[in-house]
């Protein structure tokens, strides 16, 4: 194929893909642009209102009657309502129902005979010829120009969470296994099934293919009381992470003799053939032929598995428990949220934080992925 | 930082077992606001060194240090390690577990539709008549409380099987008060003022309500609250409780009458902020903060104790904002003042010494006063200090909840999870979205029906 001439529609193609990516990507921006906004802001506005800068009514509480100094003998108030920030005020008001009043610059008379002044660059001061009293500060509007503010108290908030690290280990311990063990269960058994004449061979198939409809959850119940039923048995604890690393690899199982059946039947079968008059035994045609021609199905499914187990949370809080010691990277963000799920910062600078490793593993994967592609596309080798 | 360090100390707590007393929160025998002599008795009584306790409770991040920071003191009584767990699916990780056989000792859920389900199938042991008595005694509104823990086993005797601990009051609205100042408004006595508030903030241009019934799965339960609420100021607590049991069904005049008055408050574009089509989109989490904006986009907000931790940071509680007991109409004065509440039960899913050790540790002031000296806890346990709650709100709203002459629990959380934990919640956020009162009830009762 030569890409010389392009013809009118592979631009509308191009175009199509672009707007596609774009809508893909966009809701990642969002998370991303979320978990770097304060968190009182992320509540009340868009992440698309963060990256420009707006205007915005904000409230500014003065320091309480307490701090007033003794100026020519009028009692003075004052700092600035900015705190801290650039930014450029249009407008004040004292009352709320009036937030913008008044000009920066202005001296206005309040309701109890103190005087409020507000310059445009935010410092304010509050006269009064008696002393003040009271206990709060008085409340100040203002309307301002906030420029574009991002921060990275979320991340922090979520890395400094108590056991996270711990976590961070127990998911590892539960998700690499729980890859490992169901692919090399499943490539002996789809070879089996794809390769070597026994009777019953398409009946096994077809359970297998049946074990995909059935739901997880299902399974739940009954398999914890076998767990039960052998700890109390054997003598030991029924939540341990054999026993998770097993659940995992039996709910992983079938999809994963599926596709690695139906990758390895359509393998050329002249190669098997010819290694069998060359006198090779099936062990040694898995071993020497199947498993590196199979490296794509491998990888993908390795991918699959690795994010399944990585991302879970029912099967981990079922089969390994939600104490302390055992509790997996998700099982722990989910309850950094609170009681009452509402600290939204906090999900997603973890949604963040958890993508890395089942990023690693992609990349890693990927280069296998495409080298096995490309391998098969030769033919007759 | 303060709640790492809060954290750290609690889990420092957990861990060292039998540390000295210097993991504790407040020194025994150092505060006076402190019952010190109960915990001295409790701990005289129990020495269970080397056992430990599983706990399976709803209380997670902050809540969770908090009562991580209570059973300390257990842990420091009677040398138990105490183990505590949560998960966001507690309800079924619950059901899991127990159905199972690998429960915890001891599980504190806040659905007593959920825990009537456990103990019919025999998965709770009895706490006895010696609990009962001493919640008759020592809770105020003994009797109800009493009612609200008693459950049918698997052969269908009734048996205490749960004993209340924490309480959430509901019945409260919040507002801003130097808002009010602002405006002239003054705090509504009675349900008639309320409403002449609502209409007079609509006629000065503002928006009196902030109503948000968003909750991800549980989208709709704010409303219930209301409605419930509006249920023990129109219609007597026996009404209510037939409601519950729907010994009255749902398309009756007295439930139809209470949403429909909720109806006149949250279906009014002019009497919420946003419009009435906002309310069933905003969250309920996000909803209390239009409180504190500038311009207030509302002035009064409906919701539970617990919704302080949702207002922006920095606000205090009492000043920057205050709430006040919604009001019973001025109309139907023989309805006393009804407290609509919520609250958790702990329950014996495994009966060991150390579970049985820790309902005796709940009956202690000190159980109490701990958490009512940090926040959100409130309990109607009389012996408990009032003095040693953390904040004058928290004691305001712990004399409401004393002085209250009827005390019902959540109507949702009674009823079968079907209906309290879904068709309820779906037929409220229809009925916002423009359904009239009398399709939403009957569509609740069908699906009541199909259940029965």
């Amino acid at each position: 194929m030569s890409g010389a001439t392009r013809s009118p529609l592979s631009i509308v193609v191009h175009l199509s893909v672009l707007l596609l990516v774009a809508l893909w990507t966009l809701p990642t921006a969002g998370l991303l642009i979320s978990s770097l906004r304060d968190k009182d802001q992320l509540a009340v506005s868009g992440w698309w209102t963060a990256l420009s800068t707006s205007t915005q009514n904000l409230v500014y509480r003065a320091p309480s009657p307490e701090t007033q100094v003794e100026r020519d003998g009028k009692f003075v108030v004052a700092g600035n309502v900015m705190e801290g920030q650039q930014a450029e005020v249009s407008a004040f008001g004292f009352n709320s129902r009036e937030p913008a009043a008044f000009q920066p610059g202005e001296t206005v008379q309040m309701n109890d005979g103190e005087r409020l002044t507000v310059q445009a660059d935010g410092t304010f001061e509050i006269v009064s010829d008696t002393r003040m009293e009271g206990t709060r500060g008085q409340r100040i509007f203002f309307t301002a120009a906030i420029p574009p503010r991002f921060t990275l108290d979320n991340y922090r908030e979520v890395l400094r969470a108590e056991g996270i690290g711990q976590s961070f280990i127990n998911s590892l311990t539960v998700a690499i296994p729980s890859t490992i063990i169901p692919i090399l269960v499943a490539a002996f058994c789809a070879y089996a099934l794809a390769w070597m004449r026994f009777p019953g061979r398409a009946i096994l198939i077809a359970v297998v293919v049946g074990l995909l409809v059935v739901p997880l959850q299902m399974s739940l119940i009954p398999l914890l009381k076998l767990y039960n039923g052998v700890g109390a048995f054997l003598g030991v604890p029924a939540k341990t992470y054999v026993g998770i690393w097993l659940a995992h690899m039996g709910f992983g199982l079938p999809l994963a003799i599926y596709l690695l059946r139906n990758y390895m039947a359509g393998l050329p079968k002249e190669i098997m053939e010819s290694a069998r008059v060359d006198g090779a035994s099936d062990f040694d045609i898995f071993v020497k032929i199947i498993l590196p021609l199979s490296f794509p199905a491998l990888a993908s499914f390795a991918i699959f598995q690795f994010l399944w187990t990585w991302n879970d949370l029912l099967v981990a809080i079922v089969f390994l428990g939600t104490g302390n010691d055992e509790l997996v990277l998700t099982g722990r963000l989910v309850n950094l949220l609170g009681s009452r799920g509402g600290n939204w910062e906090i999900l997603t600078a973890s949604a963040f934080i958890t993508i890395i490793v089942p990023l690693i593993v992609f990349f890693a994967l990927q280069r296998y992925l495409v080298r096995g592609l490309l391998a098969g596309s030769v033919k007759g080798g | 930082m303060r709640k790492t360090l809060l954290t750290t100390a609690a889990l420092v707590a957990l861990f060292a077992g039998s540390a000295g007393a210097a993991d504790l929160k407040f020194k025994p025998g150092e505060d006076s606001r402190f019952n010190w002599s109960s915990f001295e008795e409790f701990k005289a009584g129990h020495d269970l060194k080397g056992q430990t306790l599983t706990i399976f409770g709803p209380w997670r991040g902050e809540d969770e240090a908090l009562f991580r920071s209570v059973f300390a003191y257990f842990t420091e009584a009677t040398g138990v390690e105490v183990k505590y767990s949560s998960s966001e699916n507690y309800e079924q990780q619950i059901v899991i577990d127990t159905q199972a056989g690998s429960p915890p000792d001891v599980a504190i859920l806040p659905q007593p539709g959920l825990i009537a389900d456990l103990a019919s199938k025999g998965y709770l042991t009895p706490l006895g008549d010696e609990t009962k008595t001493w919640l008759m005694e020592n809770y105020a509104a003994g009797q109800s409380w009493v009612d609200l823990s008693t459950y049918k086993d698997k052969d269908g005797n009734a048996h205490l099987f749960a004993f209340p601990y924490k309480i959430d009051v509901k019945s409260l609205v919040w507002y801003v008060p130097e808002n009010f100042e602002d405006a002239g408004y003054e705090v509504p006595k009675t349900m008639e003022d309320l409403k002449a508030l609502t209409e007079q903030i609509v006629a000065d241009g503002g928006t009196p309500w902030c109503i948000g019934l968003g909750s991800g799965g549980a989208t709709g339960w704010p409303a219930t609250d209301w409605v419930e609420d509006l249920m023990l100021r129109t219609q007597t607590p026996e009404t209510y409780d037939k409601w519950v049991t729907n010994a009255i069904p749902f398309t009756d005049p007295a439930v139809t009458g209470a949403i429909d008055e909720f109806g006149w408050f949250a279906k009014n574009d002019k009497f919420v902020a946003g419009g009435a089509a906002a309310v069933a989109s905003t969250d309920f989490r996000d909803s209390p903060k239009g409180l504190f904006s500038s311009p207030p986009k509302c002035y009064l907000h409906h919701q539970a104790s617990f919704i302080p931790s949702f207002f922006p940071e920095g606000t205090v509680v009492g000043q920057d904002a205050d709430f006040f007991y919604m009001p019973p109409y001025a109309s139907k004065s023989d309805l006393g003042n009804p407290v609509l509440g919520a609250g958790t039960l702990a329950m014996i899913t495994k009966d060991t010494p150390a579970a049985r050790a820790f309902f005796d540790f709940l009956k202690t002031p000190i159980a109490h006063e701990v958490w009512m000296a940090q926040s959100s806890f409130l309990t109607p346990f009389k012996s408990a200090n009032q003095e040693a709650y953390a904040n004058a709100p928290m004691k305001k709203q712990g004399e409401i909840l004393l002085n209250s002459t009827t005390f019902r629990f959540d109507g949702s959380d009674l009823m079968p999870g079907k209906i309290g934990a879904g068709a309820f919640w779906t037929g409220m956020v229809d009925f916002v979205g423009g359904k009239s009162s009398a399709d939403v009830a009957d569509g609740i009762q069908k699906a009541w029906d199909a259940i029965k």
